[in-house]
């Protein structure tokens, strides 16, 4: 999607399917909808900061948390219209986002991981240790309606749908923005070679904190989505196994790609409804069929990943490579290996 | 005073039991530059095997003897089934595929065990000793505990130093090229790296199972405290694993000692900081060399 | 796997000489290698006397570094085929290629820093077979046991005197010198037919790298050991090689007795700098 027309373009198709497959949908069939959209929304931030700056995070989980409360509290108290909420919502967990990333900016591989991953446990807790405000284990209840224009019949999944949509539409753009922007090429010179890009004029430091800001708006984004669609924050909505989700989802749909984000989304939301239903539907003992649908998706991580390595997005291309020929914005510049044992 | 002391010694236990799931890690992370998400979830699964040995023999010790010995193996068939694939590609796909196996292991555990917590016994006493009246806040099985991951890590140090196998695995780490060169199976060291770290995790499962009971997610938050003390430590030191275990098992226990309730809900949020802090002076952990070796 | 890359090597550390009548110790067919896109040996044949030095020479980017990690399995050739005593290796991976009896130098950072002199040492007879069975000794009297492999290990430091001083340091205190020096004992003591030599006097003090020569000379001579040389500074390989192979693009463009190609001036001049 190289210009930004085309883009446009592609998202107001999305849109008009995703709106005709709402209407045709049932409920919990546009709940999923909403459901993947708030995880593209999130998993596209992610997928862009590990990807495309090469900084993994196994807490986006937290940002999302942020964003969640951020918008919680601000309906609960000040009744501000959705929209508002939305944009501060992210805009809070982006700064939370330019704060950790400043705090990270010297970790790499799994000195990152590792202090992601204590954020991630650790930032839920708050909501423990301050139940007054956060509502504890019980969470906040947030509350979210139909707007009076659309008449007093239509379905409030359907409209939450629809705003899901609207907002990952709309943040899949931005970012495809910035992916062909120069920002974006800073990006990918940072991760493939830190000293040459510094010694290209790039600020280092400034490039991997925006990235962290960019992908925490992106969270927060998604954070405030969750709490207007479940209706609900609440610690266990943001554990540290949504963030590796997260992570699984950009990493199963192709690090970097902002296609992969939606593949990626796709299967962690289908796959485990779908698992669960056919465990359900074939009647086994409980604990036994809510077991399978963990087993089975844990088997589709692994082998996703060992037939795919460069995830969906990346296996798509290759067997589209197969019809059209090699595409030239994939092959990588040859060049002779130059390891310690040099070259001749 | 005498709570400084229950705190301190219980903190040591626990710290001990970080330390070794931080062990395991390191010699993971060490050998094949990757880590291995899923340790948790392995030492899990092997609890499970051991309290079926337990239930069937009665024998506490052969519960002991068969889970480690399922550790080297799961260790082992884990490396050469799914890792192994992954050892060329982008390291994100092996965090991936070892996520994807903890998620395996805790749905196969809960497929074959189910998901209630299980109880699961200690080998010693675990009343609490005294030194004339004043109660230690530690048990004998406490003491086991700390002795038992002791003894591991300096087993394991004078392994590595002193015998060939030892050698081979250092020698691959450093430098995977020279070590084929010189006809080191690279392979195959892989392997036991995996197999021992699965042992060593496995060790962690029994010990700290009767303090947090046995179910398919118990081993999450002591990995993510492992992983925690590991990074602190320096992932490339095994003394690093035990040093940042320790810290971090021993600070924790004050802040849960001293602050009550508000205290356990601040352990992971204290962690945060330590991690904060020490990684902000060190960037690769508290031992880590001051020249960063090229990866 | 077939055995042929797994039988014990048959070095010459007893002071057997070179295997009669068997063809050369080390012949390459038409070889062709590359990383990626890049082909780097285009259809290589070279025949590496038994006993002999074999120069390879060659501008940067000739192909020569390529050319040892296709025969020592660092590598994995496209075509051709590597012949170790007749029999067809090519493909072999490193730690089979060892046990075959090629032991390759590699070019640059040889030891391992890490590890103490005699740790690399004892890297070098990671290869022998049998591992730590204390095993009586074999017919060439090279049993496999411990003692076996202290006495290998005596005899290196005897040939290197400055290792011995050194033998609980760690390498990466040791200077160029006997850093090139270590790493050719490490390589001997896996008891090789053949010995790559990636160019072992590379970042050396012109004194240091007479030294070093002389050591390879003395290789080939007393212990019979076939050597292939890849040098940088062709004047000084020349000087000791018996048979002399330039590489360029891939190629070879010639191969003769190295006294002849010394005086070969134009070709010298065009290929070799000099």
């Amino acid at each position: 999607m190289q210009t930004l027309p085309r883009r446009l373009g592609v998202a107001v198709i999305v849109a008009v399917i995703v709106v005709l497959a709402s209407i045709k949908l049932d409920a919990f069939r546009d709940y999923q909808i909403a459901e993947i959209a708030v995880e593209v929304t999130a998993v596209a931030g992610l997928t862009l900061l590990t990807g495309l700056s090469g900084q993994i995070s196994l807490g986006n989980g937290a940002f999302m948390a942020i964003g969640g409360y951020t918008a919680a509290l601000l309906l609960m108290h000040l009744n501000w219209p959705f929209v508002a909420v939305l944009v501060l919502a992210a805009a809070v967990a982006a700064a939370s986002g330019g704060v950790v990333g400043a705090a990270a900016a010297r970790l790499r591989g799994p000195y990152l991981a590792g202090a992601t991953l204590m954020l991630g446990v650790a930032l839920p807790s708050l909501a423990y240790a301050y139940p007054g405000l956060l509502g504890g284990d019980q969470g906040l209840n947030v509350a979210f309606t139909t707007p009076g224009f659309l008449g007093a019949t239509f379905p409030l999944t359907r409209w939450q749908a629809w705003v899901s949509a609207a907002v990952a539409l709309i943040t899949l753009v931005l970012l495809a923005n910035l992916y062909y922007s120069r920002i974006g090429r800073n990006w990918r010179a940072v991760r493939d070679d830190e000293v040459a890009a510094a010694l290209d004029g790039v600020n280092v430091a400034a490039a991997r904190i925006l990235a962290f800001v960019v992908s925490a708006a992106c969270a927060g984004l998604a954070g405030a989505l969750l709490a207007i669609v479940t209706g609900l924050v609440a610690p266990g909505a943001f554990t540290i196994t949504l963030s590796i989700a997260l992570l699984t989802a950009a990493a199963i749909g192709g690090l970097g790609s902002l296609p992969g984000a939606l593949w990626g989304s796709l299967v962690i939301v289908l796959v485990p409804t779908y698992v669960t239903d056919v465990a359900t539907s074939n009647g086994l003992s409980s604990s036994v069929g809510s077991n399978i649908p963990v087993a089975a998706y844990g088997v589709v991580l692994i082998l996703v990943m060992l037939v795919f390595p460069q995830g969906i997005q990346g296996g798509l291309r290759r067997i589209l490579a197969l019809f059209t020929g090699p595409d030239p914005k994939t092959q990588k510049p040859v060049r002779p290996r130059t390891d310690k044992e040099g070259i001749s | 005073m005498v709570e400084f002391l229950q705190f301190t010694l219980s903190g040591i236990v626990f710290g001990m039991i970080y330390a070794a799931v931080a062990l395991s890690l390191v010699l993971i992370w060490r050998g094949t530059r990757l880590l291995n998400y899923a340790q948790g979830g392995m030492a899990m699964f092997t609890t499970y095997v051991a309290i079926e040995v337990i239930h069937h023999t009665g024998s506490y010790w052969a519960g002991f003897a068969v889970a480690l010995a399922a550790g080297v193996v799961l260790g082992a068939a884990c490396q050469l089934t799914v890792i192994r694939p992954t050892m060329n590609k982008p390291p994100l796909n092996a965090v991936i595929v070892t996520i994807g196996l903890l998620t395996l292991l805790e749905g196969l555990a809960g497929i074959f065990y189910g998901g209630q917590y299980r109880s699961f016994p200690a080998a010693f006493s675990i009343t609490g000793l005294k030194i004339g009246t004043t109660p230690l806040g530690v048990s004998r099985f406490d003491v086991f505990v700390a002795v038992a991951v002791l003894v591991t890590t300096l087993v394991l140090a004078a392994a590595f130093k002193y015998t060939n196998a030892g050698l081979r695995m250092r020698a691959a780490a450093f430098n995977t090229t020279i070590a084929r060169l010189s006809g080191i199976r690279v392979a195959r060291v892989l392997t036991v790296g995996w197999a021992l770290a699965g042992l060593i995790g496995a060790l962690a499962g029994v010990l700290v199972s009767p303090s947090t009971f046995l179910y398919p997610n118990s081993m999450d938050t002591i990995f993510v405290f492992g992983f925690t003390a590991a990074v602190i430590g320096g992932l490339d030191s095994p003394a690093g694993a035990v040093v940042g275990g320790l810290l971090l098992g021993v600070v924790l226990s004050y802040v849960a000692g001293y602050l009550g309730s508000k205290g356990s809900d601040l352990t992971s949020l204290v962690a945060l900081a330590i991690l904060v802090v020490v990684l902000m002076i060190r960037p690769g952990g508290l031992f880590s060399a001051a020249r960063m070796r090229q990866v | 796997m077939s055995s042929g890359a797994d039988r014990a090597p048959g070095g010459p550390a007893a002071g057997s000489g070179p295997a009669a009548g068997s063809g050369p110790a080390l012949a390459i067919e038409e070889l062709v290698a590359g990383y990626g896109g890049v082909t780097a040996l285009d259809g290589v044949s070279i025949s590496a006397g038994t006993a002999a030095i074999t120069a390879v020479l060659g501008a940067n980017g000739a192909g020569k570094t390529t050319l040892l990690r296709a025969v020592s399995g660092m590598v994995r050739p496209r075509r051709g085929r590597v012949l170790v005593d007749g029999t067809d290796l090519a493909g072999r991976n490193p730690e089979q290629m060892v046990r075959a009896g090629v032991a390759h130098v590699p070019e640059g950072q040889g030891v391992i820093a890490e590890l103490t002199v005699e740790e690399n040492l004892r890297i070098g007879m990671m290869s022998w077979p049998g591992g730590l069975r204390r095993t009586a000794g074999g017919t060439d009297g090279r049993g496999h046991s411990r003692a076996a492999r202290a006495a290998a290990l005596d005899e290196a430091y005897e040939r290197f005197r400055p290792l011995a001083d050194r033998r609980r340091k760690l390498a990466s205190t040791l200077s160029g010198g006997e850093r090139q020096m270590l790493v050719i004992a490490r390589a001997l003591l896996a008891r090789p037919r053949v010995l790559l030599l990636d160019e072992p006097s590379l970042g050396l003090a012109p004194r240091i790298m007479t030294q070093v020569m002389d050591m390879v000379v003395k290789l080939s001579r007393e212990n019979g050991l076939t050597i292939v040389l890849v040098e940088q500074n062709a004047r000084s390989a020349l000087a000791i090689a018996d048979h002399g192979v330039v590489l360029n693009l891939g190629r070879v463009v010639a191969s003769a007795d190295a006294r002849t190609l010394a005086a070969d001036v134009a070709l010298r001049h065009h290929y070799l700098g000099f």
